[in-house]
């Protein structure tokens, strides 16, 4: 397979007041060309700190990157300054963010904006970025694109402002969009539409999606692979279906049990996950989820579970895989409804 | 815009009606009058200089008067300069203030915006920490003082040389306007400098300068493109009124520099109670604050697309 990016053993760091957070604790994942890979987890587990990281965007100082590599069409893009980043950035990899509303320049037109890109990266002219910037708007479905061109963000809603913001990564078509919760401040009709456009724009560009969020819904919709996210490390990774069917690790299966369903067991009342994440700023020894984990055993507590293969696809962090661990109703019952 | 710029414009004039009338209550609550100055006039020729000047009518009658004739653009004459007219006194002086003050704002405004961004982009690093230290002494150290402390600064630089480099008091050529007018605007310098660091420093976190350094943008031109207008504006707004105070406030620094602008001859007229002249130069430096302030109203719009088509 065509691996694009391919992140090894990220380990990111914030020094605070308070001490050091640990936020990133050796994530690995690769993308392929054309697929979406969904970063889950809920909040604070790292999945935002893993992808700006990638692009250079925490700020260091508090930041650091202590450890791990990542590799961009075989070439590293950490801690590299501004000027190197740059060849990168919004070249190879675009970028649209969580809230439409503030992630664009109040003082300058929407068309603008999307020119800037073509004249930094690709030395177009004012008046060719500009008329670039239409069509890229009118690839967004974006009506009255020649109009809506020179009009400021304050004049957009949430929803075409997201739209601007996606046709303003694509300027120079890039190889991979990072999608950092797009659809997490519109409604659930614009996220839909949103989402839509994505897929689409996906299959026409044929690039790959890094897909941030906490909704498996969304993930469902989308992603071709999923990385579940928790206490800064990916204790879960396989193809939307092994997650979804094959679900090998505790926090995975707690997370669709505390997800609400319309198809059956509607009576069921949700069962949330108890308790909290970790603190990070001391990071436990063992499992990270082992104070949550219905099925912890004394080594969850010791010993930090190194990842098991599941399938060729399916990985999982979690001791219940090792051979000599007591078997899990759960995970089999799942296995099971899925074979039948 | 334009609807915008014409209720500014009509707010404008009621104020300055406001502060028209305003000074003239004032004036005449206050006791005594131009006439029992210095020299014991005789009965008679107080009388005469009372119906020569108005001054026997009743109050609201020359009121009445008092507004005509400002609306004619006619402020009178000075009851303490020999056949001196208002307007005359405004002519002559208040190009000298005008230029003073803008010429302190110019340096104010660029020194602030760029001491401003510099302490922000240095925040709690050393050049952060002189020059706030600065501000606070620019913020607190009266006028006065900075105006001698530059004159000194030039007798001790031209005995240097040897020979007069740049004058020391005095007005007519550039050299004579450059250190009144720093001197001038330091003091709004060091306000700026404050007002322009939060605001670099809020503009800094915001969303849209993450977006900017994901598209690849060279952190010179986020600085330049990005940062700068947005945190700019509340500089912007401020400038209007700083303008007015700077351009009317600058008597202190006029005196020390011995520069014939106007802020002497209006602290003089309101020592000598000489109502015409303080009416005039009241009114017209009312009229030129609203009208500052307008402009910086309408400059806002042009910034801030937000304001112009709302």
């Amino acid at each position: 397979m065509d691996t694009i990016l391919s992140v090894k053993d990220l380990e990111v760091e914030f020094a605070t007041y308070g001490g050091t957070v640990k936020a990133v604790r050796g994530v690995s994942f690769d993308v392929t060309r054309g697929e979406t890979l969904a970063i889950v987890g809920e909040s604070g587990c790292g999945k935002s700190v893993t992808v700006q990281s990638l692009m250079g965007l925490i700020p260091m100082p508090p930041g650091k990157i202590t450890g791990g590599t990542a590799t961009l069409n075989g070439k590293n893009i950490l801690n590299l300054p501004p000027a190197e980043a740059n060849k990168f950035r919004g070249v190879e990899v675009g970028m649209i963010f969580q809230d439409p509303m503030s992630s664009l320049n109040p003082t300058m037109t929407i068309g603008d904006q999307i020119a800037e890109t073509l004249k930094v990266h690709r030395g177009k002219s004012d008046q060719e970025a500009f008329k670039l910037a239409v069509e890229l708007l009118e690839r967004t479905h974006i009506p009255e694109a020649p109009k809506r061109a020179k009009q400021y963000p304050f004049e957009f809603s949430g929803g075409m402002l997201q739209r601007a913001m996606i046709a303003q990564s694509l300027a120079c078509n890039p190889a991979i969009l990072i999608a950092d919760e797009p659809t997490t401040a519109l409604d659930v009709t614009i996220q839909a539409q949103i989402l839509e456009l994505m897929l689409e724009l996906q299959r026409t560009e044929n690039m790959s999606i890094i897909l941030i969020t906490h909704d498996l819904a969304v993930v469902a919709r989308m992603a071709d692979r999923v990385a579940v996210m928790y206490a800064g490390q990916v204790i879960e990774s396989g193809t939307v279906d092994d997650i979804f069917y094959r679900s090998s690790h505790p926090y995975t299966l707690g997370l669709k049990e505390a997800m609400p369903s319309n198809t059956h067991d509607r009576d069921k009342s949700l069962s949330p996950i108890l308790g909290s994440p970790p603190d990070l700023f001391k990071p436990p020894v063992g499992c990270g989820y082992c104070a949550r984990c219905p099925y912890a055993m004394t080594i969850c507590a010791e010993h930090l579970p190194t990842a098991t293969a599941i399938s060729e696809s399916h990985e999982a962090r979690c001791w219940l895989h090792h051979r000599t661990a007591p078997d899990i109703e759960e995970l089999h019952q799942l296995e099971d409804q899925d074979a039948g | 815009m334009l609807v915008y710029t014409l209720k500014r414009l009509f707010a404008g004039v009621i104020t300055v009606w406001f502060i028209a009338t305003a000074t003239f209550i004032a004036m005449h609550q206050v006791p005594g009058d131009p006439l029992m100055n210095d020299k014991a006039v005789s009965a008679e020729i107080r009388a005469n200089l009372e119906a020569k000047y108005g001054l026997d009518k009743p109050v609201t009658e020359q009121y009445f008067i008092f507004l005509g004739n400002m609306l004619s653009g006619d402020f009178g004459i000075s009851f303490t300069q020999q056949n001196r007219r208002v307007n005359d006194i405004i002519r002559d002086h208040f190009p000298i203030s005008a230029i003073l003050g803008l010429l302190a704002i110019f340096f104010a405004a660029t020194g602030g915006v760029l001491w401003g961004a510099l302490t922000a982009i240095y925040r709690n690093r050393l050049p952060d920490i002189v020059i706030m230290f600065l501000v606070i002494l620019g913020i607190s150290v009266p006028s006065f003082v900075f105006a001698a402390l530059g004159q000194l600064f030039l007798v001790n630089l031209n005995s240097l040389f040897g020979q007069s480099i740049i004058p020391v008091a005095g007005w007519g050529t550039i050299w004579h306007m450059l250190m009144p007018s720093m001197v001038l605007g330091l003091g709004t310098m060091a306000l700026l400098t404050r007002l322009m660091r939060s605001s670099m420093l809020e503009v800094v976190n915001e969303d849209y300068i993450k977006t900017a350094r994901a598209k690849g943008l060279s952190p010179t031109r986020i600085f330049f493109r990005h940062q700068l207008r947005n945190a700019i504006l509340p500089v912007i707004t401020v400038l209007g009124p700083q303008i007015a105070a700077i351009t009317t406030g600058g008597f202190v620094v006029e005196l020390v520099f011995a520069i014939p602008g106007l802020g002497r001859y209006f602290v003089q007229a309101v020592q000598q109670l000489d109502y015409t002249v303080i009416m005039g130069t009241t009114v017209f430096y009312g009229a030129f604050l609203v009208l500052m302030v307008i402009i910086v109203d309408i400059l806002y719009g042009f910034i801030d697309p937000r304001v112009r088509l709302s």
